[in-house]
């Protein structure tokens, strides 16, 4: 029975939060500070031929001004697989403090650190730039024709003009002819192309950092990163400096992230610190939202092209996927990215024949980077709406149709990890249930301009990294002399409660009270080494290597009380902090000083020295019971004045694990206008063990929400010119509190082998099928192809009137 | 250098005067003159709510609002919400039923939310999403922030019948 | 940015501090739009006027069959306004949409209108409802129409806010038989510019309708008024078909651009129509009501 994990304890970040106390990135501030400003390039494609400074740095308060020619040139990845890329891929250095060549609209080109912000500014707007501009492209297609310009060197884009890093092909190799003889056998096929244009991770913090550098070399980093080590890795590699000297930390609060910091916050860090060595005084770059629309990682437009083959039995046999993403102006993710794309969706069910090819495509659009489902949400969107055209073929019922293919517990896959669990049949059932799925082709009498449709969707996800990026964890906890409990990881806490479930595992594991434990988290200074908190990992990764660091401490405690109750360390438990006898779990037992034990009584009579002392430091707990047991206290401060303290240790390599999810929805459709109205989503989740439930629906419920506004209205576009037209909160339409429909969150509590106390990832999967739902709702609802994402009212108006 | 001129103005209850440039906002001089940085910054447009403060008993974006203005006028951060210490009920619920997550917009949304139950007890679940409908969060989903203001409304209810509390 | 920040305490002082000051003094009002202009370098300003101290602008007044609306009046105050929910509902329906609590909160029906945006959604259905402005300069007080305050250009109104002060809105009660409703075509329901919006006032005679007027909006440089849909609406009965039929009419009236925010040109034009069509019908029913 536990007592911690499965329970909603509240976060421990929420007091600091709710009382305005909690401290961000943007709230920092240092004696000294100076602020940075960046200027951008106007142009999509341009080279830069000259940078005259001379004006700004005349402005009065203007204490530096930076461009490619006073700041190191050498090339490196925003994108945390600079350093996390697996062996058998090239991390890709396609970036500089200031490139070259400008290669998109807001592409940075100087930057100003003044005494206030808008010295900074006005100073930014007397740098003099000249420019070459050069042809520029924005669209995958475009971007791979024979004409297009090119926009990085052939050196970078060994596979083909303006092709990102390696191509990713499951199975890896050259295809054979297996596949084609697979389709030769199906009954119906069906080919289909998909497009989804690009989403904004819209976290609410802007990107920021302050840099501290100081005489002796020294550089610390306060920013929004959602990966310390990693960063401090990077930015060690950017300014030629040893790792040692630099320190990143989160203050400790991140406002959000979804993928869009992962390295570095754009490159909030880089121009901080670049600006804080030619001043030698502290500096604050902090981005404008506007900034962070046109210069930070988007999610990546798409093209999904489907080839399906089924039965007339509705047998899947064969899968043929193909997914090109828009990595913009440089790769960041651009070459992990197509592969859990493919990955993802290839996993969703079981079919014999499959096949994937996929890579990114540079273009002079924002770069494409990570953003909360990382792929899986484009590949889900395309093989969901052809599996219900499937269906409609076959004249089956699209979650039927389903059932019978999904992937089930233990299936031989093509991943490098097991198919360790499967709840999904569940949540398919708690879905349709909830979402009244007998009522589908019924909803419709044919008259008046709304039409309803339901639509369903499935699909899986990672729980952490591995094989896409390097993936291991460690964490340390610490029994202090006074009895608390010390845990420290690495991971940053960007809202998603990580910082809050992590000691959960712990004292769960430890068997702790929960006041006892304290955390220590988001320091390179203070942490061992992760990669970070991104591919739904903290829980899952994070937590196995927090899992086994609690083992380890409580094996040493248990082993050294042994010596003391003159039992085996088989024979204690630790219950509510509490070291006492096996079977007395649930039961009071008469706390005593560990001195008046039997092991201490013999240790203190062969000692040559007098009688030990009560030091009268340890108070006493009053519980009574038939049998004997030690507070957490006591034993470590008995441990403590006899020079022994206790240590764990976490390493793990956790192999990863499949996290499964059903989402449906009830949509209205006005066909007179084409407005698209949610009234019902209902999201079911396999996450496996369920560490804090109200944050794991938390998640659900905060995907759901983004996957409606990624169905619907959320959008970047651009201009003929190259500029991004959406790059406000009043132009980019992400939802808000007065246009959510009813939610219905399930969790479907199933355990997975590999994770801590069987928990899985759930960060992420609540955004990967709700606008596949909601498209295949729409689908339904008009019976028509919807074949694009977002479904604007303008473009279900062109799909129902031509 | 611009003349800097006096603002008298009562903020979380108590008369304060800030010597600030005229052109100043009122979040900036809330969070840079006064350093509180619980009211945040997320677009300065107006368009996410992060900066709303209760001004006379109305939330606003306190980032388009010129310090200069608020003359005179009663203003209450999320740092005025707790009393002495105790957390406002609207906290408390926040906490309790999970509607807190990266916390950034969590500021603006319990004084957006502070402004609507000041004024009405028991709101339903339209006026609660026409209160907090200018307040961006793009962590939660909005569902369990509408719990947490349905269960302070309670909680305040419960409070006033039996006379306790401000 | 500006230099000094004035609370006059009368219209004269408000319109002698304008008038002394060569252009770059300018009145704010709820300052929601003008904080953002004057970031965005559209006005230079030196010293910012506040009417909020002139408290008799402050009301919400109604006196022979005229609404008296004050310039510092909010959003808010309007949504809450028992008097405009009953006798210019399609006032309050738009005020209700502007922006959000917070931007309601503060933004005034006044500055909305001379922002002169051609979606606004309060100055939308002032079209509508006929609405007229009291303008106050160094020259004296006019009465001005409210679509004459609209120029050919772009979200430029003809009141300079340099120079002159509106100081109320005068807009006539709804009488028995008359109705009217506001409709709008958006991305999402708060924080949102409409993608096209109508309102529409309507007098019957039975089940004739006697008198119609219906403006729209974004679809040139400010909000327009369908004058062909109007005129063909007179004299009509109320039922479905013949409001179906005016409605097809707006788009004479119709010249929206092309904006990759908004929607297309095209996709305006195929749809301004069916939602002026429910703007008319709403107004019949609270006509009828």
């Amino acid at each position: 029975m536990m007592k911690i994990v499965g329970k909603n304890i509240d976060r421990l970040d929420g007091v600091d939060k709710v009382t305005g106390v909690g401290t961000f990135s943007t709230d920092l501030s240092a004696p000294g500070m100076l602020y940075g400003k960046i200027l951008r390039s106007p142009h999509p494609h341009a080279r830069i031929i000259k940078v005259d400074t001379s004006e700004a740095e005349k402005l009065p308060g203007v204490e530096a001004v930076i461009h490619r020619g006073n700041v190191p040139n050498n090339p490196f990845n925003t994108a945390a697989p600079m350093y996390t890329t697996v062996p058998y891929l090239k991390p890709v250095l396609d970036q500089w403090i200031f490139a070259e060549k400008a290669r998109f609209v807001g592409d940075e080109v100087a930057a100003v650190a003044a005494v206030s912000e808008k010295i900074a500014e006005a100073a930014c707007k007397l740098i003099k730039v000249e420019y070459e501009v050069l042809p520029a492209v924005f669209g995958i297609k475009e971007a791979m024709a024979a004409d297009a310009p090119e926009i990085h060197d052939p050196r970078i884009t060994p596979e083909g003009k303006n092709v990102v890093a390696e191509i990713i092909r499951i199975p890896p190799g050259l295809p054979g002819d297996a596949l084609d003889k697979a389709f030769e056998d199906a009954d119906i096929i069906i080919e289909e192309e998909f497009k989804t244009n690009v989403q904004k991770q819209c976290q609410m913090e802007n990107m920021a950092a302050l840099a501290i550098t100081k005489p002796d070399g020294s550089i610390t980093v306060h920013s929004t990163t959602q990966t310390p080590h990693p960063t401090k890795a990077i930015l060690a590699k950017v300014f030629g400096v040893p790792a040692s000297k630099i320190r990143v930390t989160n203050p400790p609060y991140v406002g959000g992230g979804f993928g869009s910091r992962i390295g570095l916050s754009g490159k909030a860090e880089v121009v901080a610190i670049a600006l804080s060595m030619a001043t030698r005084k502290p500096v604050k770059v902090v981005y404008t939202r506007k900034e962070d629309f046109m210069a930070t990682d988007t999610r990546h437009a798409s093209i999904v092209n489907v080839k399906l083959g089924a039965k007339k039995d509705g047998t899947f046999v064969a899968l043929d996927l193909k997914g090109y993403t828009n990595t913009g102006a440089y790769c960041t993710f651009g070459a992990e990215l197509p592969g859990v794309l493919g990955a993802m969706t290839l996993a969703i069910y079981r079919i014999p024949a499959i096949r994937y090819y996929g890579h990114s495509v540079y273009t002079n659009c924002t770069p494409g980077g990570a953003m909360r489902g990382f792929g899986n949400p484009q590949g889900n969107f395309a093989l969901e709406r052809v599996v219900d055209m499937m269906a409609e073929k076959l004249g089956m019922d699209a979650k039927e149709l389903r059932e019978k293919n999904i992937s089930r517990a233990g299936d031989p896959w093509f991943l490098p990890y097991p198919c360790s669990s499967s709840e999904l049949a569940e949540c398919i059932k708690q879905c349709a249930r909830s979402i009244g799925w007998e009522r589908r082709g019924k909803l419709n009498n044919g008259s008046g301009h709304i039409r309803r449709g339901l639509g369903i969707a499935v699909g899986t996800h990672v729980s952490n990294a591995w094989p896409f990026c390097v993936d291991y964890d460690n964490a340390y906890v610490a029994v202090q002399s006074d009895g608390s409990v010390n845990l420290s990881v690495g991971c940053c806490d960007m809202g998603t409660g990580i910082s809050t479930s992590l000691p959960q595992i712990c004292a769960e594991a430890m068997g702790l009270k929960w006041e006892d434990i304290t955390f220590t988290f988001a320091d390179t200074a203070s942490t061992p080494f992760t990669i970070g908190n991104h591919a739904s990992r903290g829980a899952y990764a994070q937590g196995t290597a927090v899992k086994a660091a609690a083992d380890d401490v409580k094996k040493q405690l248990l082993g050294y009380a042994a010596g003391l109750f003159k039992v085996s360390p088989e024979a204690l438990i630790i219950e509510d902090s509490i070291i006492k006898p096996v079977g007395a779990e649930g039961k009071g037992v008469t706390v005593v000083d560990p001195m008046t034990l039997p092991g201490a009584i013999e240790e203190a009579a062969a000692a040559p020295v007098p009688p030990p002392q009560d030091h009268e430091i340890v108070k006493p707990v009053h519980t009574q019971g038939p049998q004997k047991g030690i507070s957490l206290e006591g034993l470590a401060y008995y441990a403590h004045i006899r020079n022994k303290q206790f240590i764990g240790v976490g390493k793990t390599i956790p192999p990863n694990a499949p996290p499964w999810h059903c989402c449906a929805a009830e949509v209205e459709v006005d066909t007179e206008l084409g407005t698209v109205q949610v009234v019902k989503m209902a999201a079911a989740h396999d996450v496996g063990t369920v560490i804090n439930p109200l944050i794991v629906e938390g998640q659900i419920e905060g995907g759901v929400v983004q996957g409606i506004g990624y169905a619907l209205s959320e959008e970047i576009l651009y201009q003929p010119n190259g500029q991004q037209a959406h790059t406000s909160f009043s132009a980019y339409m992400l939802p808000t509190a007065e246009d959510i429909p009813e939610i219905d969150t399930f969790i479907v509590e199933g355990s997975d082998p590999s994770g801590p106390f069987g928990a899985k990832g759930a960060g992420e999967c609540g955004l990967v099928c709700p606008a596949s739902a909601i498209a295949n709702a729409v689908a339904n609802a008009l019976g028509a192809k919807v074949n694009e994402l977002p479904m604007t009212a303008e473009r279900v108006y062109a799909l129902i009137h031509g | 250098m611009m003349k800097k001129i006096t603002v008298n103005f009562t903020l979380n209850g108590k008369a304060i005067e800030v010597f600030c440039e005229p052109d100043k906002m009122l979040v900036d001089v809330l969070r840079e003159e006064l350093a509180l940085t619980g009211t945040k910054i997320g677009c300065r447009e107006g368009e996410c709510g992060a900066c709303t403060v209760i001004l006379n008993g109305d939330a606003v974006n306190s980032c388009l609002i010129p310090a200069a203005k608020v003359v005179g006028k009663e203003i209450q951060t999320i740092e005025g919400v707790a009393d002495n210490g105790r957390l406002h009920p609207i906290q408390t619920a926040f906490i309790e039923k999970g509607a807190v997550q990266c916390g950034f917009c969590t500021p603006g949304v319990i004084m957006s939310a502070k402004a609507l139950l000041d004024k009405n007890k028991s709101p339903n679940s339209d006026e609660i999403r026409e209160a907090i409908g200018g307040n961006v969060c793009r962590c939660t989903g909005y569902v369990k922030i509408e719990n947490a203001i349905k269960h302070a409304a309670r909680i305040l209810s419960e409070i006033s019948v039996t006379g306790g509390g401000k | 940015m500006w230099q000094e920040y004035l609370f006059p305490e009368n219209i004269n002082d408000a319109v002698s501090i304008l008038s002394g000051s060569d252009g770059l003094a300018r009145i704010i009002a709820g300052g929601t739009d003008l904080m953002l202009d004057i970031e965005g370098g559209r006005h230079v300003v030196e010293k910012l006027v506040d009417l909020s101290r002139i408290r008799e602008l402050d009301q919400i007044t109604e006196e022979n069959g005229i609404i008296r609306i004050g310039a510092n009046v909010t959003c808010t105050q309007v949504v809450n306004s028992e008097l405009i929910q009953k006798k210019a509902p399609a006032l309050s329906q738009g005020a209700r949409r502007l922006g959000s609590k917070q931007i309601r909160n503060i933004a005034t029906i006044a500055g909305n209108v001379i922002r002169a945006q051609p979606a606004a959604d309060t100055a939308v259905p002032l079209v509508a409802l006929g609405a007229k402005l009291e303008v106050v300069s160094a020259d004296g007080t006019r009465t001005m129409e409210i679509l004459d305050t609209y120029t050919e250009s772009f979200a430029k109104s003809k009141i300079d806010s340099t120079s002159e002060v509106v100081t109320f809105l005068h807009v006539p009660a709804q009488g028995t038989l008359e109705g009217s409703a506001y409709v709008r075509l958006d991305k999402r329901r708060a924080l949102s510019l409409p993608i096209l919006n109508v309102a529409c006032k309507i007098s019957l005679a039975g089940d004739t309708i006697k008198s119609a007027s219906i403006a729209i909006g974004p679809v040139g440089p400010g909000p327009r008024r369908a004058f062909d849909a109007e005129n063909k609406l007179v004299g009509s009965d109320i039922s479905p078909e013949s409001i179906q039929s005016a409605a097809q009419l707006v788009i004479n009236q119709c010249d929206p651009r092309n904006s990759l925010v908004r929607g297309s040109r095209k996709y305006r034009m195929a749809v301004i129509n069916k939602l002026a069509e429910r703007a008319i019908m709403q107004a019949v029913a609270c006509a009828k009501a």
